[in-house]
């Protein structure tokens, strides 16, 4: 198994040096066969590296431990899903999965663009070819991922690291380096075009797409990491500015940078150069990436070990990188100038210049920063680090002003904005920026930075809605149709630009998540059951630890309640697991309580179960699940300026008109309580109470006054509480059935105001149906209202020839050649 | 021409000279000193008060009673020192572990006011233990 393994690896390497070859012996000797043949080897590597990516899931699967990456990062107890996963759980590994989607993400954009880019696609495999032959050369000469074990093989595996057994992390890394090994894509083809001269703007449209892909992988992959590290790793934040965290960043912002500057090219023709530079540095940066949380030249606390070896090979190819590309790039200076000049410094083309300059600035401050330590020991000999502070300082404003920037983008207009029209365009956005700012102000929330953030969200959102509502009235009075069907012809028409400011949408609550931050609370404190602590509203207080067992992990769980103003909100259980195998390296399990307004986030990282102590970290995180939120927006708007427009045009040809808003409201209508379920999840440890028990301790209430259920009962030794759930318990074990019980309590109360609710018969029942009842009305307003709406537009197929000419001007204006 | 390039000149030089002293000063406050135990403990009173980041393997961790008071010896390559932390400690500080400690040395020992544990072998395993859930001994 193992050798095949191997040989596979050979054969890729062997495949790629041929379609290197004969894709670049093709191009120059103008042969369409050697081209052809060379693109077949390039499909073949693809096919390969799947077939070499069966063979380690299968020996994973089949717990094939002669191997020793398998004996390393898996067991015989782990279930199926994560002996698939322990794939890409270690270095060896990784880098074979790199390969793999580079292989074929590379066939994929190969085969999209063979017939439309003909003369670029010869160096477009010769690039990818390279950037694969150099991850299998160092798979087969250091990092063999089929390396057996030379002595006797190991009975099982040592199974891999319990923080890595989560479903982020099973998704976390995937999307992450689909994101990386993207981005390799867009700079074969830039490359490609310097090598060949073929400097005009076709390369980019092959590329723009392939980028926006990329950055949708990047950003969804850095945003569950965010989510794994606050949920996993218990320190009640997500961003700690770690070296292997700020390596996904770097490529992200040139990315960005990229995705900006391009439609200046596009548009206006200029910034050629800047872009083909974005270009290779994103894809240097991603290569920079891997090497720094793979060679140990940074020291970090997650960082793969220190490989002298790796390093040096990484430095080689690293430094041929920018040798090879900038030196093309200075061959085609001539090819690169620009068309045209800039026109004035109001102007989109500004905005987006400064916005790239910001960008770029972002990227090497933290590349610095990030290196820091290793330059400063290069130099001085001294080791000096710094740490979040430091970035902080430098990122909040760089982070204010980009927000800003996001604001006043869409309002300037190419090459110059007239005075007249900033006043037009800007009169809105500032007035929601100073209403929030007021607010803000008026609330006593601190000016800088988070009082700022809050203002500068106010703008973009202003902005945004602006630029939405203009568009779809004109849109509307065009059409004929209602403001929603114009809202969303107007997003399917130019889908790019919409797309675009729905992203912009999803940054902003990013950055009121951000806001959110400056606002936390922290608190650590040693707790005996009975004792509580007061962390600003809320009151948690520690009722018991337990000890379970479930056969794969012994499980220690802290049972809390919440308060908030004297009332009980809910209950969390914090806790700790120790895997078999794994009992040294203990994993904390955080209890959180989800809000909107802010996380109750518990973490119980000490106990001492004979004193019956925990050591609880409290944090108040508030707004925190905007910046969730804000990363699904932003997915949804790139995944709408992706969508090709074929779709689109089927979808509009399909369906007539009117359907789009009402088939949109009844989706929100079944989404709502949706998402609001998503967010009460809850994780609750098992208790030893019978579901019947805990059924009726909800249909019970408490004694105490409090008119709650026993269940939700908030009061501190409460006598009523204690009455009722030994009742309870008596009844059950006397064997009582549900209704029995039901029927006791009522009897010994003397009413069924014992009751939470009223038993489900005969007049009671009219109670029980009208929430549904309510239901149902309402959904029947709501379809009523949305057939009106949609009724009163001129019926169906109101194409584009009803466009009044004021409005083309107004809409095409911007986009007419972008998409 | 060469009067745009004199002010794009002239322009990225005020940027760069804004940036790199902005840079400068702001480091000059934030960075510290990056030292395995065994660099710092050759001539211990050099570094006093000096905050620093201080990296090395902890042992004969204890913890007082009731308290998160944490008190361990931090060495590396056959330096020692006596340091202290209070607050949570992550999961993977126990003895023997690999541990970054932020803070100042002083004539009694290294007081900290962080702590990172190096992150549990992420991705290259050690070798399998078999201790229980028994947490860090008190005194």
């Amino acid at each position: 198994m193992a050798s095949l393994g191997y040989y596979l690896l050979l054969a890729a390497f062997v495949g790629c040096a041929y379609a290197l070859a004969a894709s670049v012996a093709g191009a120059r000797r103008r042969s369409r066969r050697l081209v052809e043949s060379g693109i077949g080897a390039f499909y073949l590597v693809a096919a390969i590296m799947t077939a070499a990516s069966a063979v380690i899931v299968y020996a994973f699967v089949t717990g094939d431990y002669s191997i020793r990456y398998v004996a390393r990062y898996s067991d015989s107890v782990q279930p199926l899903f994560y002996k698939i996963t322990s794939y890409w759980g270690g270095l060896d590994g990784s880098i074979m999965f790199w390969v793999f989607l580079l292989s074929v993400f590379g066939s994929s954009a190969v085969y999209v663009n063979r017939e439309r880019h003909r003369e670029l696609i010869p160096y477009v495999v010769a690039v990818i070819a390279v950037v694969q032959m150099f991850f299998l050369f160092l798979m087969i000469i250091h990092n063999n991922p089929f390396q057996t074990y030379l002595t006797e093989n190991p009975a099982d595996g040592e199974g891999l690291n319990p923080l890595l057994q989560n479903f982020y992390m099973v998704i976390h890394p995937p999307t992450m380096y689909t994101g990386f090994v993207g981005l390799t894509i867009p700079f074969a083809f830039g490359m490609a075009a310097l090598i060949t001269g073929f400097l005009d703007d076709s390369w980019l449209r092959a590329v723009r797409r392939w980028t926006m892909i990329s950055w949708l992988f990047l950003s969804i992959g850095l945003g569950l990491g965010m989510i794994w590290a606050y949920e996993e790793l218990g320190w009640g934040g997500y961003w700690g500015w770690d070296p292997v965290e700020n390596a996904g960043l770097l490529p992200w912002f040139t990315a960005t940078a990229f995705l900006h500057s391009v439609m200046v090219q596009e548009r206006r023709g200029m910034l050629r150069v800047w872009n083909v530079t974005l270009v290779i540095l994103t894809f240097f940066l991603t290569i920079f990436g891997t090497f720094m949380t793979r060679s140990g030249v940074v020291q970090s606390v997650h960082a793969f070990g220190e490989d002298p070896e790796l390093a040096r090979l990484f430095t080689i190819f690293m430094v041929s990188i920018l040798v090879f590309s900038f030196g093309f790039v200075i061959y085609r200076l001539p090819l690169l100038r620009a068309r045209n000049e800039l026109d004035s410094w109001v102007s989109r083309e500004a905005a987006f210049l400064a916005n790239n300059w910001i960008l770029l600035f972002s990227a090497f401050f933290v590349l610095f920063a990030t290196m820091f330590p290793t330059l400063s020991e290069a130099v001085t000999g001294e080791r000096l680090t710094v740490g979040p502070p430091f970035f902080n300082k430098w990122m909040l404003p760089i982070g204010l002003v980009l927000l800003l920037l996001t604001g006043i983008g869409p309002l300037l207009a190419w090459r110059k904005t007239t005075l007249v029209n900033l006043r037009d365009q800007f009169l809105i956005p500032v007035a929601t920026a100073a209403v929030t700012g007021g607010l803000v102000v008026a609330f006593g929330v601190r000016v800088w930075t988070s009082g700022i953030c809050f203002a500068l969200c106010g703008f973009v959102v202003g902005t945004i809605g602006q630029e939405f509502w203009r568009g779809a009235r004109v849109r509307q009075g065009a059409t004929g149709t209602d403001v929603f069907t114009a809202l969303i012809g107007l997003v399917a028409r130019n889908k790019r630009r919409y797309g675009g400011y729905i992203v912009h949408v999803g940054i902003t609550l990013l950055f009121l998540g951000f806001a959110g931050e400056g606002f936390k609370q922290d608190e650590q404190v040693l707790l005996k059951p009975g004792q509580q602590t007061q962390v600003g509203d809320f009151t948690i207080r520690l009722d018991a630890v337990r000890v379970t067992d479930d056969g794969q992990k012994q499980m220690i769980t802290g049972h809390t309640t919440v308060f908030r103003n004297g009332e009980e909100i809910g209950r969390l259980y914090p806790a700790k697991w120790f895997f078999r195998k794994h009992e040294d390296e203990p994993t904390t399990e955080v209890a959180i309580r989800r809000s909107f307004a802010e996380d109750i986030y518990l973490v119980m990282p000490a106990f001492n179960l004979e004193e019956q102590s925990a050591s609880m970290q409290i944090v108040i995180n508030p707004l925190v699940n905007w910046v969730w939120v804000g990363f699904g927006i932003l997915a949804v708007g790139t995944l709408i300026a992706l969508l090709p427009e074929t779709v689109f045009a089927f979808a509009a040809a399909r369906v007539p008109a009117n359907a789009v808003t009402t088939s949109l409201l009844l989706l929100s209508l079944v989404l709502w309580p949706a998402a609001v379920m998503a967010q009460s999840g809850q994780t609750v440890s098992p208790e030893d109470r019978s579901g019947l028990e805990r059924q009726l301790e909800g249909e019970i209430l408490c004694t105490c006054g409090c008119r709650r259920p026993l269940n939700d009962c908030g009061m501190f030794n409460c006598q009523g509480h204690a009455t009722q759930t030994t009742k309870l318990r008596q009844f059950l074990t006397e064997g009582k059935d549900h209704d029995e019980v039901i029927a006791a309590f009522i009897r010994d109360f003397g009413s069924e105001a014992v009751l939470a609710a009223p038993v489900d018969r005969g007049f009671n029942r009219l109670a029980w149906l009208f929430p549904y009842l309510a239901a149902v009305t309402a959904l029947g307003v709501i379809v009523v209202t949305a057939r009106r709406w949609s009724n009163r537009a001129v019926p169906a197929a109101a194409g584009e020839a009803g466009l009044d000419p004021a409005l083309s001007a107004r809409l095409d204006d911007e986009l007419s050649n972008l998409d | 021409m060469s009067h745009k390039a004199a002010k794009i000149g002239l322009t990225s030089l005020v940027l760069t000279l804004a940036f790199g002293g902005l840079l400068y000063s702001t480091l000059g406050e934030s960075a510290q000193y990056y030292k395995h135990v065994d660099e710092v403990m050759v001539q211990p009173d050099v570094w006093y008060d000096t905050p620093m980041q201080i990296h090395g393997y902890a042992r004969d961790i204890r913890r007082k009673r009731d308290s998160l008071e944490y008190s361990f010896e931090m060495h590396n390559k056959g330096q020692v020192v006596r340091a202290t932390y209070t607050g949570i400690v992550p999961d993977t500080f126990k003895n023997e572990s690999e541990v970054v400690l932020q803070g100042t040395l002083t004539a009694n020992g290294f007081h900290a006011t962080g702590m990172t544990a190096k992150c549990p072998s992420k991705y290259e395993p050690q070798a399998v233990g078999t201790a229980g859930p028994t947490g860090t001994t008190t005194y």
